[in-house]
C-alpha cells in the first residue's frame, strides 16, 4: 500500500460524515433510551439527526473528489465511493426516513420507541453506505448494517406468536441469503485475487466479456440470489408475506423499501451497471459490450427469467389475499419483477441511442415505489387502532364516507400501483416497458415478450388493487372506521400522494428524471453504443 | 387599443363564453330570472365589435394591417412533435359579414326570448345555452384553420342538441336532439376525413391561407374533389341538404326562438359558410360544384314539396329553410363557369344567406308570437284568422313570408334573384354541365312559385279566415309583450328593406369582393372586377312565378277555401306523398334504423353471453393459477430455505448447461 492510498483511504472519513452522524444519534438515542422512554422525544432526536444528516449530506457532496492519477487509484483501492449515483441514493434514504420517522411517530410504543428509532437510524445510514460501496467487504458489512438493527426492529415491538414467527424467519432466511452472497463474494474472490469491485469488473472485463468462465456465472447466481432476497425476487420472496403479516405496519412499510432500495444499488454495483470512469475500456473488437454485459453474456438471460418469474407469481398470489398487508407483499414481489424488467433490458440500451436507458428508468421506479408502497401502509396505521383494526381488505368498506380525503389518497395510491396516467406508477412502467420495447438486436423479440408478460402482469394488477378501491367506495361499514387523531400520520400519507403526482407531472418528472440521470450520467462510462 | 381590432377580435367569442360560463356556474342558485342580462349583455357587446370589425375590415384597402389582407391574431392551441396547431382567428370581408349577421340576429333572438320564456324552470339553462352557442358560432366564422374550425362547428353541434333537446322530459324533445345530433355527426365524419386528408395532402398544414395556395398547385384532381365531396356532407349534415335533412323538422320540438336563431339563421348557414370559405378548394372541381348544385336544387325542390302539406306552421317554415339552404348551396355549386361567375356566386350565396338570417329568423319568432298567444298550439288546424288578435304579430309576419316567398323589392327577391341568374349562366351553351344547370335553373324557378305558395298558405291560414283559437289559449289570447314585438319589428324593418339597400347598389357584393373575393382567390382566377348585372329577364320571370303561387295560395285558402279540400282528394297520392315527407323517414327507418337495431340487438348477445363469459373465463385464470401455486407458500421456514435453494440450483442448471 503506498502513501497515495493511505491519503485516500484516511481522506475517506470526512465524506462518509452523514453515516457517521446518523450512527452517533443512533448511538445516543440508544443510551439515552434506557434512561427516559418516550415516542415523541426520541422522533424529534430521530428528526433532527436525519436533516442533518441531509444537511451534512449537502455539504460533502460539494467537498472536490480525487480525480485524474489519485482518482484512478481512489476507484481501484478505496473500499467506499462517493459518485453521484451514491449521493443520490443518500439523499433517497434520508428522505425515507424522514417519512417512515413522521410514519411511527405515534404507532410505536413509548416503551420501544427509542431502539426503533436508533435501528432505524443504523438501517439508513447502512443504505447510504450500501451505495458508496466499492469493495465486497464493505458491501456486505454495509448490507448486514441494515440486516441486523431489523431483526431487532421486527421483534422489538409486539411479542406474540405472529411477531417472533415473523421476526425468527426473517433471521433465518436472511442469514441464508447472507450465507449465498458470502459465497458468491468468495468466488469472485478466488477468480480475480481482489475484493474491490471496481477492480472485479476491470479483471472480469479484460478477459473480453462475453461467456464467461463457469466460476464466474456460479458466483453471478448465488450473488443474485442473495441480493434476490432483499429485493423480494422470487423464489427468493417467501419470507416477504410472512413476514410482513407478523410485522407492525411500520416494520412492514420499512422492509418494504429500504432494503429493496439497497439490494438494487448493490445490484447496480456488483454486476457493473454503473461503474466509475475508467473500469471498463471499450474492447476492440466487441464494441456492443454495454455495461450490464461485464460480467456476462448471461446477465440479461438470468434478469429475464428472475423478471418474468418474480412478477408473474407476486401478481398471481396477490388476487387472492384478503389480508391487506399480505396483499401489499405480493404486490411489492410484482413490483421487484417490473424493476427487474428494467435491470435485464438495461445492457441493451443506451440514453443516447435510444432515448430509453434501463438503470435511469429503475432509479425513477425505486422512487415511485416507495413513494406509493410507503404511502399504502401509512394508510393502513393511520387508520388502524387497536379497537378496530384495519387487516383485511373488507375493513376498508365505507371508507369514502367516513374519511373522504383518506379514501381518495389510498385511491391515488393504488392507480399508482396499478398504473394509472398522472400517476409515477405509470411514469415508472411506461419507462421500463418502454425500454423494453426500445431493445434492438438479435434480443429484440425476447424483450418485446418480457414487455408484454409485464402488461398483462400489470393487467392483473389492477384486479387486485381495484378491488381495494371499490371496497372503499362502493360498501358500506357495519362498524364504521373510527381513525384517531394523528398529525404526524396524516402528513405522511399527504406527502406521498403529493409525490405520487407530483412526480409524475412537471415539473416534478422533470427535477426526478433529471436527478436520476445525473445520478447515473456523470460517472457512468459512455456505452459504447453511444460512442459510435 | 379600439383602433386596431387585433386587440379585441378575441373579445367577440369571449364574451359570450363568459356570460355561458357565469350564468352556467351561478345561473340555478343566484341568477334565476336575472340570468337574460348577462347572456343579453355579452351578445350585443360581440355585435358591438362586430360592427367594429366590419367597419375595420372595410378600412382595409389591399395590404394594410401588417401586411396581411385580413385581420388576424395568433395563439398556439398545441403541438405534439413537430405539428402546431394554431389558436388563431381571422376577420376577412366573409367573417365580418357572418359576425355581424349572427351577433346581430342574435342580440334580438336573447332579446326575445326574454319574454317567450318567462316563467320557464330552465331559463337560466336557456340562457347558458344560447350564449354557448353564439361562443362557437362566432368562432367557427373567426377560425383560421380547419381544427378550430372542427372544434367551432361541434360546439355548435352540442349547443343545437341542448336547445333541441331543452324541455328534455318531452320524449319527443329528447329523440329529436339526438336525432339532430347524430345525424349531423354523420356529415362531420365526412368533413373530419376530408379535413384529415387536406392535412395529409397538403404538407400538414391545416391553415386556410396555406391550404389555399397549395390546392391551386396540386396536381391529382380526383384527389381534390374527393376532399370537396368530403368537405360537403359535413355541410350536407349541418345544413340539412337531402339526404340528411331530416333532423331540421324535428328539431322544431325545441323553443321558438331556438329554431329562429340555431334552425333558420344561424347555425344551419354553417356549411354554407364552410363551402364558401372552401371556394378556392371547390373552383378547382367543378364536378364537385355539380354534385353540390344537384343536391342543393333536389332540397329545394323536395323540401318545397314536403312544406306545400304540412298542417305545423313551424314545421313548414322549417321545410322552408331546407329549401332556401338548397338555393344558397346551388349558387355555391353554379360558379364553374369562370371566375369571374365564381364571384358572383359565392357573393350571392353569402348574400341570400344574410337576408335569409333576417326574414326566416323573423317569421320563426312570429310563429313563436303565436304559439305564445295560442297556448304551445302550433297546428294551423287549430287556429285561424289571427290578425286582429295579434296585429303586430301579423304585420311583422306578413313582412317575413313576403320577403321569403320572393316579392318583388323584398329582401328575399333580391337574394334569390341573384341566384338564379347565376344558375341561368352556368347554363349557358358550351360551358361545363351547361344543360344540368339550365334544368337546376327551372327547378329553382319553379321552386320559387312553389315557395310562393306555401309561404302564404301558412300564412292565409294562420291570419285569415273566421276567428278560431285553440282552447288551449283561453278566452285571453292577446298580443306578445313588447320585448317580444320589439325584435319582430326591428327584424321586419331588415326582412323588407335589407335586400333593397344592398342589393340593386351592390353594396354587399362589392364588399365583400374587395375584402374577400379578390385577395382569397387567385389572381389569375380573376380577370378584372366581377359585376353585378341584374339579370332583369330572370327577375321578371321568376317574379311572375311567385306572384303566380302567391295568388294560387290566396285563391285557395281565402276565396275557395273547399278548394284545397277537393284537390287533396283529387291528388291523394301526391298529397299524402308530400303531407308524408316521401316517406323518406320511414325508409330511413326501415331500411337503416331497424337494420342496425337488429345488428345492435345481435352484438348485444355476443357481448352479454359470448364475450363475457370469455372474459369472465380469462378473469378467472389468474385466481386459478394462483390458487394452484399457493400451497407452495406454507410458512414453514425450512420449506423456504430448500425452495431458495432449489430456485439457486434452478439457475444453475439454465445458466449453466444453457
Amino acid at each position: 500500500m503506498n502513501d497515495l492510498q493511505n491519503a485516500l483511504l484516511a481522506g475517506q472519513f470526512r465524506y462518509i460524515l452523514p453515516e457517521i452522524v446518523l450512527a452517533v444519534a443512533a448511538t445516543g438515542i440508544f443510551i439515552g433510551g434506557t434512561f427516559r422512554s418516550g415516542r415523541y422525544l426520541w422522533s424529534w432526536a430521530a428528526l433532527g439527526s436525519l436533516v442533518a444528516s441531509l444537511f451534512v449530506l449537502t455539504i460533502t457532496a460539494g467537498f472536490v473528489l480525487p480525480s485524474g492519477e489519485a482518482g484512478r487509484t481512489a476507484t481501484f483501492s478505496t473500499p467506499l465511493l462517493f459518485d453521484s449515483l451514491a449521493n443520490f441514493v443518500r439523499v433517497l434514504a434520508i428522505v425515507a426516513g424522514i417519512l417512515l420517522v413522521l410514519f411511527s411517530w405515534n404507532e410505536v410504543p413509548d416503551r420501544h420507541a427509542a431502539d426503533y428509532l436508533a435501528c432505524l437510524l443504523v438501517i439508513i445510514g447502512g443504505v447510504g453506505l450500501t451505495a458508496c460501496a466499492n469493495d465486497l467487504v464493505s458491501l456486505y458489512l454495509a448490507l448486514e448494517l441494515i440486516s441486523i438493527p431489523t431483526y431487532i426492529l421486527l421483534y422489538l415491538p409486539r411479542h406474540d406468536d405472529a411477531a417472533q414467527e415473523a421476526a425468527l424467519k426473517y433471521f433465518l432466511l436472511s442469514i441464508f441469503s447472507s450465507a449465498l452472497l458470502l459465497f458468491g463474494f468468495s468466488y469472485l474472490y478466488g477468480l480475480t485475487g481482489t475484493t474491490n469491485i471496481a477492480a472485479i469488473l476491470h479483471t472480469l472485463y479484460g478477459q473480453g466479456g462475453g461467456d464467461m468462465p463457469a466460476v464466474a456465472q456460479i458466483a453471478l447466481i448465488t450473488v443474485v440470489a442473495g441480493l434476490g432476497f432483499r429485493i423480494t425476487a422470487a423464489p427468493f420472496h417467501f419470507y416477504a408475506p410472512d413476514v410482513y403479516q407478523g410485522a407492525p405496519t411500520v416494520g412492514a412499510a420499512l422492509l418494504a423499501s429500504l432494503p429493496k432500495l439497497a439490494g438494487f444499488i448493490a445490484l447496480l454495483r456488483v454486476l457493473g451497471f454503473v461503474t466509475p470512469d475508467g473500469v471498463l475500456v471499450p474492447v476492440a473488437g466487441r464494441p456492443h459490450v454495454l455495461p450490464g454485459m461485464a460480467l456476462s453474456d448471461q446477465v440479461p438471460i438470468l434478469f429475464w427469467f428472475l423478471a418474468a418469474f418474480t412478477m408473474s407469481l407476486g401478481n398471481l398470489l396477490a388476487v387472492l389475499q384478503d389480508n391487506l398487508k399480505r396483499l401489499l407483499a405480493y404486490s411489492s414481489v410484482a413490483h421487484a419483477g417490473y424493476m427487474l424488467v428494467a435491470l435485464a433490458a438495461a445492457p441493451y440500451l443506451s440514453e443516447r441511442s435510444s432515448g430509453s436507458d434501463g438503470v435511469h428508468a429503475l432509479l425513477y421506479y425505486l422512487v415511485a415505489y416507495g413513494v406509493m408502497t410507503i404511502g399504502a401502509f401509512a394508510v393502513i396505521a393511520f387508520l388502524s387502532t387497536p379497537e378496530r383494526p384495519v387487516d383485511n381488505v373488507e375493513d376498508l368498506a365505507g371508507l369514502s364516507g367516513s374519511h373522504p380525503y383518506v379514501a381518495l389518497m389510498l385511491a391515488v395510491f393504488m392507480f399508482s400501483l396499478i398504473g394509472m396516467p398522472l400517476t409515477a406508477g405509470f411514469t415508472g412502467k411506461f419507462l421500463i416497458f418502454f425500454g423494453a420495447m426500445n431493445v434492438v438486436g438479435e434480443q429484440a423479440d425476447l424483450y418485446r415478450w418480457l414487455a408484454v408478460i409485464g402488461m398483462l402482469n400489470a393487467a392483473v394488477g389492477g384486479w387486485y388493487y381495484l378491488r381495494i378501491i371499490a371496497v372503499m367506495y362502493l360498501r358500506t361499514a357495519l362498524r364504521p372506521i373510527q381513525g384517531r387523531r394523528n398529525v404526524p400520520g396524516l402528513v405522511t400519507l399527504i406527502v406521498c400522494a403529493v409525490l405520487t403526482i407530483g412526480l409524475s407531472i412537471p415539473p416534478g418528472a422533470n427535477v426526478l428524471l433529471d436527478a436520476v440521470k445525473n445520478a447515473t450520467g456523470i460517472k457512468s462510462t459512455p456505452s459504447p453504443i453511444a460512442q459510435r | 387599443m379600439f383602433s386596431d381590432p387585433r386587440y379585441y377580435l378575441w373579445l367577440i367569442p369571449a364574451l359570450p363564453l363568459l356570460a355561458a360560463a357565469v350564468i352556467g356556474v351561478l345561473g340555478k342558485a343566484i341568477l334565476r330570472d336575472r340570468s337574460h342580462w348577462l347572456c343579453i349583455g355579452g351578445a350585443i357587446g360581440a355585435c358591438i365589435l362586430s360592427f367594429m370589425t366590419l367597419s375595420a375590415v372595410s378600412g382595409l384597402e389591399g395590404d394594410r394591417i401588417d401586411g396581411h389582407r385580413c385581420i388576424r391574431i395568433y395563439y398556439t392551441w398545441f403541438h405534439a412533435g413537430n405539428v402546431d396547431i394554431p389558436f388563431s382567428l381571422q376577420a376577412d370581408g366573409l367573417t365580418a359579414v357572418m359576425l355581424v349577421t349572427v351577433t346581430f340576429i342574435g342580440s334580438l333572438i336573447a332579446i326575445y326570448s326574454v319574454g317567450y320564456m318567462h316563467g320557464d324552470p330552465g331559463f337560466p339553462r336557456f340562457f347558458a345555452a344560447v350564449s354557448l352557442f353564439l361562443a362557437s358560432m362566432t368562432l367557427l366564422v373567426l377560425a383560421n384553420n380547419f381544427i378550430v374550425l372542427f372544434a367551432a362547428w361541434e360546439g355548435v353541434g352540442l349547443c343545437s342538441y341542448l336547445l333541441v333537446g331543452f324541455w328534455y322530459a318531452k320524449p319527443s324533445a329528447a329523440d329529436a336532439a339526438r336525432k339532430a345530433f347524430l345525424v349531423t355527426r354523420l356529415g362531420d365524419v365526412g368533413l373530419f376525413l376530408g379535413i384529415l386528408l387536406i392535412w395529409v395532402n397538403f404538407g400538414y398544414s391545416l391553415e386556410y391561407d396555406v391550404v389555399f395556395e397549395r390546392a391551386r398547385s396540386f396536381d391529382n384532381h380526383g384527389l381534390l374533389v374527393v376532399i370537396c365531396l368530403l368537405l360537403f356532407s359535413g355541410a350536407v349534415g349541418k345544413s340539412a341538404q337531402f339526404p340528411l335533412h331530416v333532423w331540421l323538422p324535428d328539431a322544431m320540438e325545441g323553443p321558438s326562438p331556438v329554431s329562429a336563431l340555431i334552425h333558420a339563421a344561424t347555425m344551419v348557414t354553417a356549411g354554407v359558410y364552410l363551402v364558401a370559405r372552401c371556394t378556392p378548394l371547390f373552383g378547382q372541381a367543378p364536378e364537385a360544384q355539380l354534385v353540390v348544385a344537384c343536391i342543393a336544387a333536389g332540397t329545394a325542390l323536395l323540401a318545397a314539396l314536403i312544406a306545400l302539406t304540412q298542417s305545423d306552421l313551424k314545421r313548414v317554415l322549417a321545410y322552408s329553410t331546407i329549401s332556401q339552404l338548397g338555393y344558397m348551396f346551388l349558387a355555391l355549386g353554379s360558379g364553374t363557369m369562370d371566375h369571374r361567375l365564381a364571384a358572383v356566386a359565392v357573393t350571392a350565396a353569402i348574400f341570400h344567406l344574410f337576408t335569409h338570417a333576417f326574414f326566416k329568423a323573423l317569421l320563426f319568432l312570429g310563429a313563436g308570437s303565436v304559439m305564445h298567444a295560442m297556448g304551445g298550439i302550433i297546428d294551423m288546424r287549430r287556429f285561424s284568422g289571427l290578425r286582429r288578435l295579434l296585429p303586430v304579430t301579423h304585420w311583422t309576419f306578413l313582412c317575413g313570408a313576403g320577403a321569403l316567398a320572393g316579392i318583388p323589392l323584398l329582401s328575399g327577391f333580391w337574394s334569390k334573384d341573384e341566384i338564379l341568374a347565376v344558375t341561368k349562366q352556368a347554363g349557358q351553351p358550351g360551358s361545363f354541365a351547361s344543360g344540368i344547370y339550365l334544368l337546376l335553373f327551372f327547378i329553382g324557378v319553379a321552386t320559387a312559385g312553389l315557395t310562393g305558395f306555401y309561404t302564404f298558405r301558412a300564412y292565409f291560414l294562420t291570419f285569415w279566415g273566421e276567428e278560431k283559437v285553440p282552447h288551449e289559449a283561453g278566452h285571453h289570447a292577446h298580443e306578445s309583450p313588447p320585448v317580444m314585438t320589439l325584435p319582430l319589428c326591428v327584424l321586419a324593418v331588415g326582412a323588407v328593406g335589407a335586400g333593397l339597400v344592398f342589393g340593386p347598389t351592390g353594396w354587399f357584393g362589392g364588399f365583400l369582393e374587395e375584402h374577400w373575393v379578390n385577395p382569397e382567390f387567385p389572381r389569375r382566377l380573376l380577370s378584372d372586377r366581377a359585376e353585378h348585372a341584374h339579370d332583369y329577364l330572370v327577375m321578371l320571370f321568376s317574379s311572375i312565378v311567385a306572384l303566380t303561387g302567391v295568388g294560387a295560395a290566396y285563391w285557395m285558402y281565402v276565396r275557395q277555401p273547399a278548394l284545397a279540400d277537393s284537390l287533396a282528394r283529387a291528388w291523394t297520392g301526391l298529397y299524402e306523398l308530400s303531407r308524408n315527407k316521401f316517406y323518406l323517414d320511414d325508409f330511413f327507418y326501415s331500411m337503416i334504423v331497424k337494420p342496425l337495431t337488429v345488428l345492435a340487438l345481435l352484438a348485444r348477445v355476443v357481448d352479454q353471453y359470448i364475450v363475457d363469459g370469455l372474459v369472465d373465463l380469462v378473469g378467472q385464470v389468474p385466481a386459478f393459477i394462483g390458487y394452484a401455486v399457493r400451497p407452495v407458500q406454507n410458512g414453514l421456514v425450512q420449506f423456504y430455505a430448500l425452495l431458495m435453494a432449489l430456485g439457486v440450483g434452478g439457475f444453475f442448471l439454465a445458466i449453466l448447461l444453457r
